[in-house]
């Protein structure tokens, strides 16, 4: 029951703030409600017994409207609840038009977010799948920056491609079960398909996850989609979106068609491997701040989409750690471009330097970020990458190699950007900057001490996960010893 | 029967209502006399009872479409009120036609015999000929009017045709004895049987706007007062498919080899024809013609995936696309109204500013044609994909997917165009119970998703 209450309350306090037209109370609203979801989160997280939710929806097409949750949905809903707080604080004391419909659609959002990494059902995951697109798709289309007509559309184009590539394999899976078909994950992940089948199937479901993702080739709508969100469209977007695929892969692929997975294994690796060494590349060339970090992000997803097909233990508990850290870290990054851009007025490069001078607490803070972004030791961000650099390396010591160097390129643009922004001489149009306000510390404060704590503390997360780890990996190891048996 | 009877009565007292000189009461009378239909109907579900020599048969199918049938009939009866307000000629006809056209689609849903099926298809078409042609004083109604009739007799003689010839080979109409008669040869038909059916397919794939033969469509669909192009567009292109799904379930299947491939055919060529020139299009009436010609690809795909849920489905995707799209025209109509008769794509920018709540509903309109969930056009489709991959039929299906995304683009191409700001937009003025309706619309197509059934047809 409680995690229908979770789903829930966004979305209801969402829809009856919708009701009232721009009043001012509309944030407090609506922050309260995303941190009482935050706290029934946690209180959920550390409660010792489970808790589900299941009633019938549509009979006939076996489908359940059924909640429940593991380790690696918790990791994804403590994630989610955790970060929405912040976006909607980012929102606060900002000159905004529609403020009861913007609050609404980012509600809205959270509870098809909560619903998707809940559950237990394809065709719901599915429904609450495609729900977090429409929010989404409103946020950028009316409050994004310009050329948001096309961008957005292209966007929305490209992601819903893929989903319903997605919906042809539950479709077509759900005509594998037996009896009465049901499209329930447990009966799914009972399915023998043949190797053939699990071939090609494999490429039907991944795709709608890699463009979320978004993996290389299929990251080519994030860049400008990025750029023309909205501070708190890019939060949700690069935040929590982005883990939506990561956790739709982890749900769909691995136990439904492990065989396809060995079968891709490598190419999916170095797929991402590339897409590590080319986000990197680019991001080291751009020369403006919030595309620079929006190809930094693409980075870092990439290295995780290659952790996550490793599949070892380290791999995986990076990967699941670095959910949290690559969440919380981006979307300090995104809001101080927000404040920068706000200060200065422009992202470009060319006409910062020196803001050091004006707004000395600010740069501190975006130092800490900066670090904890490259992964230095002591945040959060090593953790995550030291362990899934090992796992890399224990399948090739090639493949931990190049995904090391998202850490070392990742160094050389974070702090060449943080060069050109705060440091150097100052602009003589940075007369009348200010340093941070109330309540950018009350948004930055919380990011950084979560990153520098789960830097030095990461066990509680390890814990957290371990059960998920260990049943993730014996879903693969027995069919990988039944394989290389019959290669031999 | 009675539901037949009664409503053809109700078409001759609204013909002669006309007299009157009050046009306020048509609309009512019609509303009420389609309630007593609706009500007829519901008494005479699960009877199945036959009559003229089984020429017609009322089982639960034919039952279950006509219910669908007149109650969107309702729904664009009560549009009606405020659209034929503003209108200066004689409007009973209108009423009378539209009422004439729904008995001819009841024979269509219920014939067990050929000839039926005959007279149902020139009883439904013969007023939408005159329909078409309704703003006698506009030169594209006009041209709508002829080219449907002129197209449309032509069709109906293929028809009749392709009957003869089945005649010739079979001797007899009736559907039971023609799939009797089929089933003797083990698929290898005499050549006059097979063409007969060819030519009966070809006449009824005419009348639902099947590619290659829906030519015709767009221009009809434009010229036409709108009105009359939102009841073509839903009652019509529901009362085609049942025809065409009963034609093939009582008597065709399991279907000769050289007719499936035809269709399956013709269905790629619906998807694709449909779905990319719709993309081009920059009016809307247009938009929805191309629109409407691929959703019948999508029904087609649920009618040749044979399967005993198939009537079903088609039963549910034909309600929600028609639920979707009558308030989709009447939106239509009023920014037309309010844009001086412009039919462009952009009268539609800055509806959102200017009407936030009726933006609101017709972009869950549109999310449902496009196949969004939570809504009912989403389920649809769904039910349609499973019945073709269920079926094996995966190479379709996978185009069928493609072009549903070509189909979220253009839809979202109109939504992008209402939540697009402009300096001046029109003043649309949405009467109460224009906008009660959308809202219920709006509401139907939400929760038909979230409620889905399957009836035993």
């Amino acid at each position: 029951m409680i995690l229908l209450i979770i789903l829930l309350i966004p979305f209801l306090t969402g829809s009856f703030l919708f009701l009232f037209r721009n009043n001012s109370s509309i944030r407090f609203v609506a922050l309260a409600a995303s941190v009482v979801n935050l706290l029934l989160t946690l209180l959920l997280a550390f409660s010792a017994s489970a808790s589900n939710f299941a009633i019938n929806w549509i009979n006939f097409m076996g489908v359940q409207f059924a909640l429940g949750y593991d380790g690696i949905s918790l990791i994804m809903l403590i994630l989610t609840n955790l970060l929405f707080p912040f976006i909607l604080l980012a929102g606060f004391n900002r000159d905004q038009k529609n403020v009861s419909q913007l609050n609404f659609l980012i509600l809205s959002t959270q509870s098809a977010l909560i619903g998707v990494f809940l559950a237990q059902n394809a065709f719901l995951f599915y429904v609450f799948w495609e729900l977090a697109l429409i929010p989404v798709y409103f946020i950028l289309l009316i409050w994004g920056g310009d050329g948001r007509r096309s961008i957005t559309l292209k966007f929305f184009i490209y992601t819903l491609t893929g989903s319903l590539f997605l919906l042809f394999g539950i479709i077509y899976l759900y005509h594998l079960t037996p009896g009465n078909h049901s499209t329930d994950f447990a009966i799914f992940r009972q399915l023998h398909i043949p190797e053939s089948n699990q071939i090609w199937l494999f490429w039907i479901l991944f795709i709608a996850f890699a463009i979320k993702m978004p993996v290389f080739p299929f990251h080519t709508w994030q860049p400008s989609t990025y750029t023309m969100a909205p501070t708190q469209g890019v939060m949700i977007l690069a935040g929590v979106m982005t883990k939506m695929g990561i956790y739709g892969a982890l749900r769909f692929l691995f136990p439904i068609v492990p065989l396809g997975v060995l079968y891709w294994q490598n190419t999916i690796i170095i797929l991402s491997l590339i897409g590590v060494v080319y986000a990197s590349t680019i991001a080291f060339r751009q020369s403006n701040l919030k595309k620079l970090v929006a190809y930094s992000s693409m980075a870092h997803i990439s290295l995780m989409v290659a952790a996550m097909f490793v599949q070892n233990q380290f791999a995986l508990q990076g990967l699941l750690f670095q959910v949290i850290s690559h969440g919380v870290t981006i979307v300090a990054l995104f809001y101080l471009v927000l404040i920068i851009k706000e200060k200065t007025g422009t992202q470009e490069f060319q006409q910062m330097g020196g803001l050091k001078l004006k707004a000395p607490q600010m740069s501190i803070i975006f130092l800490i970020v900066v670090l904890g972004s490259i992964a230095l030791p002591l945040t959060a961000g090593f953790v995550g990458e030291l362990l899934m650099i090992t796992g890399l390396f224990r399948q090739s010591a090639w493949f931990a190699f190049i995904g090391g160097t998202t850490m070392i390129l990742g160094a050389i643009y974070m702090l060449y950007a943080y060069q050109r922004v705060m440091l150097g001489e100052e602009k003589s149009t940075h007369e009348k900057i200010t340093d941070l306000k109330s309540l950018d510390y009350l948004i930055l404060v919380p990011l950084i001490a979560i990153i520098l704590v789960l830097g030095i503390y990461p066990q509680p997360i390890f814990n957290l996960v371990e059960e998920s780890v260990r049943s993730m990996q014996n879903l693969l190891s027995p069919i990988a010893t039944v394989v290389s048996a019959i290669v031999h | 029967m009675s539901a037949l009877i009664f409503t053809i009565v109700l078409g001759i007292i609204l013909l002669y209502l006309g007299f009157v000189k009050n046009k306020a009461i048509l609309a009512p009378v019609a509303i009420a006399g389609l309630m007593i239909t609706l009500f007829l109907l519901f008494k005479d579900w699960g009877l199945g009872s036959k009559y003229f020599h089984d020429m017609i048969v009322f089982d639960n199918f034919s039952i279950a479409f006509n219910i669908s049938m007149v109650i969107i009939t309702i729904l664009i009866f009560f549009f009606g009120i405020d659209y034929y307000e503003a209108l200066e000629f004689h409007v009973a006809e209108h009423y009378a036609l539209m009422i004439f056209a729904l008995t001819g689609a009841f024979l269509m849903t219920s014939f067990s015999n050929l000839i039926m099926l005959f007279l149902g298809i020139e009883i439904l078409s013969i007023p939408l000929y005159v329909l078409a042609g309704g703003k006698k004083y506009s030169y594209r109604s006009n041209e709508a009017s002829f080219k449907y009739f002129m197209l449309g007799s032509f069709a109906t003689t293929i028809f009749l045709f392709g009957v003869a010839l089945v005649y010739g080979a079979s001797a007899t109409f009736y559907l039971p004895e023609i799939k009797i008669f089929i089933s003797q040869f083990n698929g290898h038909l005499p050549p006059m049987m097979l063409v007969g059916l060819l030519f009966i397919l070809i006449g009824v794939a005419f009348k639902v706007a099947v590619a290659p033969f829906h030519f015709w469509s767009p221009d009809v669909y434009e010229g036409a007062p709108t009105l009359v192009t939102a009841f073509m567009s839903t009652v019509v292109k529901t009362a085609g498919f049942a025809a065409f799904f009963r034609l093939l379930n009582m008597g065709l299947l399991p279907l000769p080899v050289p007719l499936e491939k035809a269709l399956w055919v013709m269905t790629g060529l619906t998807l694709l024809i449909g779905n990319l020139a719709a993309l081009k299009q920059t009016n809307f009436k247009r938009l929805l013609a191309y629109s409407s010609i691929a959703h019948s690809g999508f029904i087609m795909l649920a009618m040749l995936s044979q399967h005993n849920t198939s009537a079903s489905v088609i039963l549910y995707y034909t309600f929600v696309y028609s639920l979707a799209t009558v308030p989709i025209f009447i939106i239509f109509i009023l920014m037309k109204r309010a844009a001086d008769g412009s039919e462009e794509l952009s009268i539609f920018r800055g509806l959102y500013k200017q009407k936030p709540w009726i933006a609101v509903f017709l972009t869950i309109l549109l999310m449902s044609m496009a196949g969004i969930p939570p809504t009912s056009g989403f389920m649809a489709k769904y039910q349609v994909f499973v019945l073709s991959i269920s079926q094996g039929y995966l190479g379709i299906s996978i185009v069928a997917i493609l072009m549903a995304v070509i189909g979220i683009y253009y839809y979202f191409f109109v939504m992008r165009e209402v939540f697009t700001e402009r300096e001046q937009s029109y003043p649309i003025q949405v009467s109460k119970i224009n906008a009660a309706l959308i809202v219920v619309c709006g509401v139907a197509v939400v929760m038909l998703g979230i409620f889905v059934w399957n009836l035993p047809i």
